[in-house]
């Protein structure tokens, strides 16, 4: 048991120390901490802007979102690693070869998402804030608190999307059925019962007051998922072959309006056909952009002046970079090398095959323009979209090329992402503040933009790979 | 420099050299390959023949030296070479989620190609896997993906075809088949570069060889001189290897 645990944690750093070296990785966590004690250190000065108990409850939630997202992409993510890797076999799905069973290995593989990702991001973000707190006159205490109740919250993220996807296995009218009803039970329970649902993350509770009953509300809140999602665990080794109709022609006729048409159309139907099909859209897209909204709504309640309705068109830029991240997920240029195909040829198609996708964020947004009655601040909040949109996804080309998912754990790459995308979006949510009309301002990111993705096209094209 | 270059090569190299680090996988390579030859690189496992070819393709840019593959220089127009030249690799698969036809089209919608039903149905017959065109690449026999392989790089009837040990996992009978193509191919006017290790392979079908050892060309010469001098090529390259 703990061998394969250990192979299995040993298995995940060499996956991501693979591209930079083990040295160059092993200082992202330093960077974290580095960041989040910067951050708290300067936190008084936005104190006033953002609450410290509004800050705790965002906090909670985004290492909720966290926890998901690292489930999502271990549980969905075979494919995605032959792909990264060439024709990898990892030891989460040996259980065909190793006289171990599939609920044995997955349980192993639930732990080591923890103890890999508490030493990776928990434990150093929670290290930079502790270091801050007696810097800034406040009880060091709250850091112990904060290490329990994020990393609960992480954990309770994990085994939630463990169960919805293995529910999605099994049926995904079922799991629709499911998200529904779960949104009617909450929005039931904050409309007609006037019950801040928030709370309902009883790691927010726990650390406004640790009580026994919050602990054993968190602990349940982790265990039923995961047993439940044990249960009803089903990998399958398909032995009979299927056999698809050749859908690639049709598809690239309809998208022959660009010169990528057939790059495009194969993205969607590895999108379609691949483990998880279209619930890798719903769990990295769709379901935190709900939950984004989820929050915003809430969480900036409190702050008169802020436009929930502006901050979430900026959301939507920043979470449809996802698109592009997910698209490269499945490719790997080594399988293109052989054809008259440039890395920047690849980049491009991804690029417009995300920007497809992401007609999703404009239909949400006009359908958020005419449930909230934000018409006259349509304009703004879709030119801030779109320019958001750009100015992140030519960040990442520039600086991860076909591979967001591994180069961003690169501490320089990490550095220069934060260095040159934050202080853009503070700027942008410090203009909605003055006026909504100053959005109308965000596309001079646009050619910045393009200059900057032109730049990532000539670096990458010269770059040789190093698997090569 | 460029009159060092011949225009009836359709292969050549001057000092080709390709440094990973320290090691140094291809050492100083010359070799001209002319129009209609078939030239067998052969060498042991680690040698530099994957290397090679890549480099020939532009897939790799040379530490030093220079190479021009049908009058294209390959650091210059990677991308034209390829254009240009077909190459089945050594080791990638097609993508995992097309079907074996779509990837076919694939290939031919990259390429710009005309007629892309028929150039493919000729390879699903010549190649005998019609009844398998329709199943995605990922539940393909390995056997059957490096048929996909070799069709795809014949699909635009190159005039030169790099091969990277192609007849693994085929059976004897499309092996047959294969290598009586190779040979019609290079009697037509075709030039095929072929990278093995498996020595009757090459003895079979290559009119000339190259040993390749450590990155060095320790020898060039033709099949015809080899079998003049009574001597099969096995003996001969295990000594040439061994030293």
């Amino acid at each position: 048991m703990l061998e394969l645990l250990k192979s299995m944690i040993k298995e995940e750093w060499r996956i991501h120390s693979t591209l930079f070296g083990n040295l160059t990785f092993s200082f992202f966590p330093i960077i974290i901490l580095v960041s989040t004690f910067l951050a708290s250190m300067f936190y008084p000065i936005f104190s006033d802007l953002i609450p410290p108990k509004q800050l705790v409850v965002f906090l909670h939630y985004i290492f909720l979102i966290f926890g998901m997202s690292v489930g999502a992409f271990g549980l969905l993510g075979r494919e995605v690693m032959n792909r990264r890797f060439g024709q990898v076999s990892l030891v989460a799905y040996s259980s065909r070869s190793l006289p171990i069973s599939e609920k044995r290995i997955f349980l192993n593989f639930l732990l080591k998402d923890l103890i890999y990702y508490f030493f990776l991001w928990i434990l150093p973000f929670i290290l930079g804030i502790g270091l801050a707190l007696p810097l800034l006159n406040l009880n060091t205490n709250i850091a112990f608190l904060l290490l329990l109740t994020l990393t609960l919250s992480f954990l309770i993220g994990l085994s939630i999307i463990f169960l919805l996807s293995v529910i999605y296995i099994h049926s995904t009218e079922f799991l629709i059925f499911f998200l529904i009803l779960t949104t009617i039970v909450l929005t039931t329970l904050s409309l007609v019962m006037d019950l801040n649902i928030v709370y309902l993350l009883p790691t927010i509770p726990l650390f406004e007051t640790l009580s026994l009953e919050a602990l054993s509300y968190s602990i349940l809140l982790i265990l039923i998922p995961t047993i439940i999602g044990l249960n009803f665990l089903k990998v399958d080794y398909p032995e009979e072959r299927k056999r698809f109709r050749n859908s690639l022609d049709s598809l690239a006729k309809k998208l022959g309006f660009t010169r990528y048409s057939y790059f495009i159309s194969k993205d969607f139907i590895d999108l379609k056909r691949s483990e998880g099909g279209a619930g890798k859209i719903i769990f990295s897209f769709l379901f935190p952009l709900a939950l984004i909204w989820f929050l915003i709504s809430l969480f900036f309640r409190f702050v008169p002046i802020a436009n929930p309705y502006l901050l979430y068109a900026l959301f939507l830029g920043v979470i449809g970079v996802s698109i592009y991240n997910w698209l490269t997920e499945y490719d790997l240029f080594t399988s293109y090398a052989f054809l008259p195909v440039r890395i920047s040829t690849l980049m491009k198609s991804k690029i417009v095959g995300a920007s497809l996708i992401n007609l999703i964020s404009l239909l949400i947004l006009i359908f958020l323009t005419a449930a909230t009655g934000n018409l006259n601040l349509f304009i703004p909040a879709l030119l801030c979209m779109f320019s958001t949109f750009l100015y992140i996804l030519s960040l990442t080309v520039y600086l991860t090329n076909l591979h967001p998912h591994i180069f961003l754990y690169n501490p320089k790459v990490f550095l220069i992402y934060l260095a040159l995308s934050v202080p853009v979006l503070v700027t942008l949510i410090l203009l909605h503040l003055l006026s909504p009309l100053a959005l109308l301002l965000s596309p001079i990111l646009i050619p910045f933009s393009i200059f900057i993705m032109k730049k990532g096209f000539e670096r990458w094209d010269k770059w040789e790979h190093p698997s090569y | 420099m460029l009159r060092c270059f011949e225009m009836e090569y359709v292969i050549q190299t001057r000092g080709l050299t390709k440094e990973f680090g320290k090691l140094r996988a291809v050492d100083r390579v010359s070799i001209s390959i002319r129009k209609g030859e078939l030239f067998g690189l052969i060498g042991p496992n680690g040698s530099g023949k994957t290397t090679m070819v890549k480099l020939l393709t532009g897939q790799l840019r040379p530490t030093r030296g220079r190479a021009k593959v049908l009058g294209v220089d390959v650091v210059k127009e990677p991308i034209k070479v390829r254009e240009l030249v077909g190459i089945v690799p050594e080791q990638e698969t097609p993508p995992s989620f097309l079907t074996a036809e779509e990837y076919l089209h694939f290939v031919a919608g990259i390429r710009k190609l005309d007629n892309i039903e028929e150039r493919c149905e000729k390879w699903f017959r010549f190649l005998e896997f019609e009844e398998e065109k329709d199943i995605l690449c990922k539940d393909l026999s390995r056997g059957t993906r490096q048929k996909l392989m070799i069709a795809q790089a014949f699909l635009h009837n190159p005039p030169l075809v790099f091969v990277d040990e192609p007849l693994i996992n085929l059976d004897p009978i499309i092996q047959r088949k294969i290598k009586d193509y190779f040979k019609e191919f290079v009697r037509k006017g075709g030039t095929i570069f072929l990278c093995t290790h498996v020595l009757s392979i090459a003895e079979e079908i290559c009119t000339r060889v190259g040993v390749i050892h450590k990155g060095k060309i320790i020898y060039e010469g033709s099949m015809k001189d080899l079998r003049r001098r009574r001597k099969r090529l096995e003996d001969f390259f295990i000594k040439l290897v061994r030293g």
